[in-house]
């Protein structure tokens, strides 16, 4: 087999993305709960500053980064490699979990004094961990390396959810942690029958030999359907709203707004760059299918909650759905290949704004579950007055899932809705719409109470500190600056694509 | 960049700035003071800058802003508007805790309002359109009470519904085009050679219907208007329904014209001039009464567009603009004077209520006002056709309403005690009031191309005072039967919604039955099951 | 009939077997400890799979393909991690339930559904 795969000059860079946080995981072990926030902290600037060196070299030398591990070519060596996509994956990666680290140090502070509790040691491992698989998943070339990425980030996930140790949360968690596992073994299954067909896992090789043949149809159905189980795509989200609702509110950030894009990513990998045309359409259009209703089934569901982390919660398995009707938009064609399209730019930054957006929801609901004891709608009369900056945080991310502009969102749904009917898919623009309708009904819901008179004068629990606000604000912020974004395809995302063969297309 | 386009930047830019200046405490704390000073960038631009000048930003805000002349008069009445509002609620909401808030939604909603008039390109359009809408909602659940936040949801649903209509409008119409952001202009222009033309324009219709309050997409009107203080109801009434009216002066292709769609907004408009007028007279409070009248004036503004529209006839957007400033300046007066009359007693209410009267009886035709003025503008175009004899009798319901409302007005405040309103609401009433009277003198020649003098003919006066006359009488002889006050609800057909209300619960419940179903563990193992399968077998069958 | 009893064929019937087994197992079992044996089974007849796989790679003139050996042993290490947290959360859950004076059966609680 000839070599795909060539390092590249800063392909260390990516090597060091995935490293650098168990680097820090083995010093917090070895230095003693004291120290883990200080470590995590720094890990994860250093992490911000290496996801910013990727980017830069991405776009100074416009194409992708490679590194072969040990330099032993695939089939038998593994190789990382990170395209204009993987980047903009990363760097977002690394300015949420900066954000989330800032508001967990500033809640634990609020707890225990700065004491070293052992949730709160725990809490910086795992988040070390997950910045680790989740970039290791973003980088990964090889499909059983990505397996392990996962299954990290499974492992990672799931204890953040049951961090309090309450036994609901624990049951949560035990789901979360048993239908991901069904998920990943699918997905591993479907992995053995690749390697049985094409002697090699490795991504940017498989784009070059796959073919039509049973095998890889039912390799393809495998690994999609359990990433679908990871990614808690309608009919299968069965344990996403009681994890996500359960879990401290910066567990909740990462795990809404990070942790379920990885298996996004690859499916969309695998969707584009695995299947042959003519399977990379039949899927796109099924799962476009689920999209749809995700979106719209899971919006009235988030209406219907009465508990805010729920509504929150029902909202990403809504939003996740916008992602998947991504596919048949960007089928693109002979002379316009999938990521010159915009719905490929609308997808990726549907995929970004959501990831802002649902963390700075998720913290500004963990300011007010801090502050009111309880998070039920109905009760929250007037806590714009005591919590303005929650309160605004919430609003800016809700116009930017509601597709409100100026915002990340409403460029994103601008884009797709574009495509849609450009492509002549009336439907998916129907639901487009009705989305941002539903979407508008349940951040309405709560701007309503925010806004509203308080029937009794309001009791706080617990003042609050600024710093927690502010860091649910910047986040919400920058996914309404992301509505600067011009309406056109962006380059950054296509860079390193062509080195890709036409895979998915004619 | 030059001068105008300074101040046409100006406008659009400096309520913002003070809105974002709301952001300091110092400053928040005198907002409401500075709400008379917001639109006067926008009255300079009104009133200097020359038609056809423009200012462009570059990316990322990629922003044009340009001054045409239906722009200039709405943008020109609504300024003057919206700073006399300003100044009125500086004085009506000095002691009101909630103040400065009041302020800042005032501010987004001002700045979105009178951006619409001069935004040039597709996207800042819907930009402000939304701004508008949105922030609008922050004044009418001002008061905090039942029926305002019932108001306030109703209104945000049918404002988010505009939003969809118009988003996928404006996409439909720019999706073949190169630009990812073109000029609202050039878009119109090459409206006729899109394939999904007829699509895009009864979408604009229903979008910018809704913000109109065409019936039966009305009902917000009546429950905001009377729920918001006072002067924010003047205005929603005067200035953010002409967000529609705008709208539809931008995007329909009027040099084309497209008679079908123009038949339809004829209709629609005819239909809400009458409803509101038979609806309106069944009311028992000022507000409400006022409200409808707004809704059935812009039943006849819609009219105006849908004649242009079907003769192709460019000239419509202009009068039509003429006639919506005459409304609005009338309607915002009318609102404000609601105000003033509830503070005034004893002598000076009598002068007062016939100021009113004066206002009031113009929205009908009252001769030698700014009514009759717009009417007779707008004749030429109307022609001597069943439209025209509409209108007429439109008018003469207007009066119907107008005279109802001034008994309602005299009726509530007979018993007020000996007062003088205080100076801050009577100046800046009195201000809209005189401008209502002489700016439409000032642009009779410049729109419709006559002297003034054509006005004083015994003829001209004869043609606006006889269906005021018929009006009149007509309510005379309503007035016998008093059992019709309070027998249509406010916001009539929404309590026809209510009705459907069940069904939507229950539907509602039935998604949450499936997704408790779906959500059990087997259920979800054997749909995981099923998908692979089913993905698996829909791969291989293609392969 | 010889081509059953060939290795690689034989060790991907027993893996299919195995598969279905443990899926049975998963989605049917009420019990949350069934469950995680179930996800054994299965992950046992996937790495069975592979072994199939790995023997039929086996072409140039090697007795197997050891990439996949490789992987079942990677894979191995992770199930058995999968497991323990499964396992370790379960034993957590048992206890909060005793504690609470709950559960009836705290050895192997059944999930709610």
């Amino acid at each position: 087999m000839t070599s795909v795969h060539a390092t590249t000059p800063s392909g260390f860079l990516l090597v060091l993305a995935v490293i650098l946080p168990v680097c820090a995981v083995l010093a917090i072990v070895a230095c003693g709960p004291r120290s883990a926030a200080r470590i995590a902290m720094t890990t994860l600037a250093a992490g911000l500053a290496v996801a910013i060196a990727i980017a830069m070299e991405l776009v100074a030398g416009g194409t992708a980064l490679s590194y072969v591990v040990g330099g032993w070519q695939p089939p038998l060596g593994i190789a990382l490699r990170a395209d204009g996509l993987s980047g903009a994956m990363i760097v977002m990666t690394a300015l949420v979990l900066g954000a989330v680290g800032l508001f967990a140090r500033s809640q634990y502070a609020l707890h225990d004094g700065g004491g070293a509790g052992r949730a709160q040691t725990t809490f910086w491992i795992l988040l070390l961990a997950l910045a680790s698989a989740l970039n290791a998943t973003f980088v990964g070339e090889d499909l059983f390396n990505l397996y392990v990425a996962l299954e990290l980030l499974t492992f990672a996930a799931v204890p953040l959810v049951c961090l309090d140790g309450r036994a609901e949360t624990v049951k949560a968690a035990l789901r979360y942690l048993l239908f991901a596992l069904l998920g990943s073994l699918l997905y591993l299954l479907g992995t053995g029958l690749i390697y049985g067909q094409y002697g090699t896992l490795d991504l940017l090789a498989l784009s070059q030999l796959s073919r039509e043949d049973p095998a890889l149809s039912a390799a393809l159905a495998l690994m999609i359907v359990g990433l679908l189980a990871k990614a808690a795509l309608f009919p299968l989200h069965l344990w996403l709203p009681p994890a996500h609702a359960g879990a401290p509110a910066p567990a909740s950030a990462v795990l809404s707004a990070l942790v379920i894009k990885a298996p996004v990513f690859l499916i969309l990998r695998l969707v584009l760059d695995v299947a042959p045309p003519q399977a990379a359409a039949v899927a796109g259009q099924m799962l476009a299918v689920l999209g749809a209703v995700s979106i719209l089934f899971c919006s009235v569901m988030a209406l219907r909650q009465a508990r805010l982390k729920l509504m929150i919660a029902y909202s990403t398995v809504a939003q996740i759905g916008y992602l998947f009707i991504v596919f048949p938009l960007a089928a693109g064609s002979a002379d316009l290949p999938p990521w010159s399209t915009i719905a490929w730019t609308g997808g990726a930054l549907q995929l970004i704004s959501h990831a802002l957006a649902k963390s700075a929801m998720f913290l500004a609901a963990g300011v007010v579950y801090e502050a009111f004891g309880h998070d039920r709608i109905a009760d929250l009369r007037g806590f714009g007055r005591v919590l303005p900056i929650s309160a605004a945080a919430f609003g800016l991310a809700g116009l930017s899932l509601m597709g409100i502009p100026p915002s990340g969102g409403f460029v994103a749904k601008c884009l797709l809705l574009t495509a849609a009917v450009a492509e002549g898919y009336p439907w998916l623009a129907a639901t487009i719409l009705a989305g941002g309708l539903l979407a508008g009904g349940y951040v309405f819901r709560v701007i309503d109470k925010a806004l509203a008179n308080p029937a009794a004068p309001i009791v706080v629990q617990r003042a609050v500190p600024r710093r927690l606000e502010i860091v649910a604000l910047a986040l919400a912020a920058a996914a309404v600056m992301l509505g600067f974004l011009p309406l056109r395809p962006f380059e950054f995302l296509q860079i390193g694509r062509s080195g890709v063969s036409m895979a998915g297309l004619p | 960049m030059t001068a105008s386009g300074l101040v046409l930047v100006a406008a659009l830019l400096f309520p913002l700035a003070l809105a974002a200046g709301c952001l300091s405490e110092r400053l928040r704390a005198r907002a409401l003071g500075v709400l008379v000073l917001a639109p006067l960038p926008a009255l300079a631009a009104a009133l200097l800058v020359p038609d056809g000048r423009f200012a462009l930003f570059p990316a990322p805000f990629r922003l044009t802003l340009v001054l045409d002349r239906p722009g200039a008069i709405l943008l020109g009445g609504a300024a003057l508007l919206w700073s006399a509002a300003g100044a009125y609620a500086a004085s009506s909401m000095a002691r009101d805790p909630a103040r400065s808030r009041f302020a800042i939604w005032w501010l987004l909603t001002l700045a979105g309002c009178l951006g619409l008039f001069i935004v040039g390109d597709v996207v800042n359009f819907y930009l402000l359109f939304t701004l508008a809408s949105l922030a609008a909602y922050g004044l009418i659940i001002h008061e905090q009470s039942a029926a305002a936040h019932r108001a306030g949801v109703i209104y945000v649903v049918l404002a988010l519904l505009a939003e969809a209509f118009l988003l996928i409008a404006l996409v439909m119409l720019a999706a073949t085009y190169p630009d990812a952001n073109p000029q609202i202009r050039s878009v119109v222009a090459n409206l006729s050679g899109n394939p999904m033309r007829d699509g895009i324009v009864a979408l604009f219709i229903l979008g910018f219907a809704l913000k109109m309050g065409l019936v039966p997409l009305h009902v917000w009107l009546p429950l905001a208007h009377p729920a918001a203080p006072t002067p924010a109801s003047a205005v929603l009434s005067g200035v953010v329904v002409k967000a529609g009216v705008i709208g539809l002066i931008r995007f329909l292709p009027f040099e084309a014209g497209m008679p079908v769609w123009g038949g339809v907004l004829i209709g629609f408009g005819i239909i809400t001039a009458y409803y509101g007028v038979i609806v309106g007279v069944t009311q028992r409070r000022a507000k409400t009464i006022l409200a409808y009248s707004t809704v059935s004036q812009m039943g006849l503004l819609a009219v105006l567009l849908g004649v242009g529209l079907d003769a192709a006839d460019p000239a419509a957007t202009e009068l039509t603009a003429y006639y919506a400033v005459h409304h609005t300046l009338v309607k915002g007066a009318l609102f404000l004077g609601i105000g003033v009359l509830g503070a005034t007693g004893g002598r000076r209410l009598g002068l007062v209520l016939l100021l009113t009267a004066v206002l009031a009886l113009s929205l009908g035709g009252l001769p030698l006002t700014s009514g009759a003025l717009a009417k007779l503008a707008t004749k030429p175009m109307l022609g001597y056709g069943w439209i025209a004899g509409a209108m007429t009798m439109a008018g003469a319901g207007s009066t119907m309403l107008m005279v109802h409302f001034l008994l309602t007005v005299r009726n509530d405040t007979r018993d007020n005690p000996a007062a003088s309103p205080p100076r801050g609401q009577l100046v800046p009433w009195l201000t809209v009031t005189a401008a209502s009277l002489i700016i439409p003198w000032a642009l009779y020649p410049i729109v419709s191309g006559e002297p003034v003098a054509g006005l004083l003919q015994p003829a001209a006066l004869w043609k606006v005072a006889w269906p005021m006359l018929l009006g009149a009488a007509a309510m005379l002889i309503l007035l016998r039967f008093p059992r019709r006050l309070g027998a249509i609800p406010e916001g009539d057909i929404v309590e026809l919604a209510g009705a459907g209300e069940p069904l939507v619960r229950r539907a509602s419940d039935r998604v949450g039955d499936v997704d408790a179903h779906l959500r059990r563990w087997p259920m979800a193992g054997f749909g995981l099951i099923a998908l692979a399968i089913l993905l698996g077998g829909a791969l291989m069958l293609r392969a | 009939m010889t081509a059953v009893l060939q290795p690689g064929v034989l060790f991907g019937l027993c893996g299919a077997v195995l598969v279905g087994i443990g899926l049975f197992a998963i989605v049917t079992h009420p019990a949350l400890l069934r469950r995680i044996v179930g996800c054994n089974i299965l992950g046992a007849g996937i790495f069975l799979v592979f072994g199939a796989v790995a023997r039929r790679g086996a072409g140039a003139g090697l007795d197997a393909d050891p990439v996949p050996q490789a992987l079942v042993i990677t894979g191995i290490v992770v199930a058995f991690s999968a497991s323990a947290l499964a396992v370790a959360l379960l034993k957590r859950l048992s206890e909060l339930s005793v504690g609470e004076g709950r559960a009836a059966e705290p050895a192997a609680p059944r999930s709610e559904t």
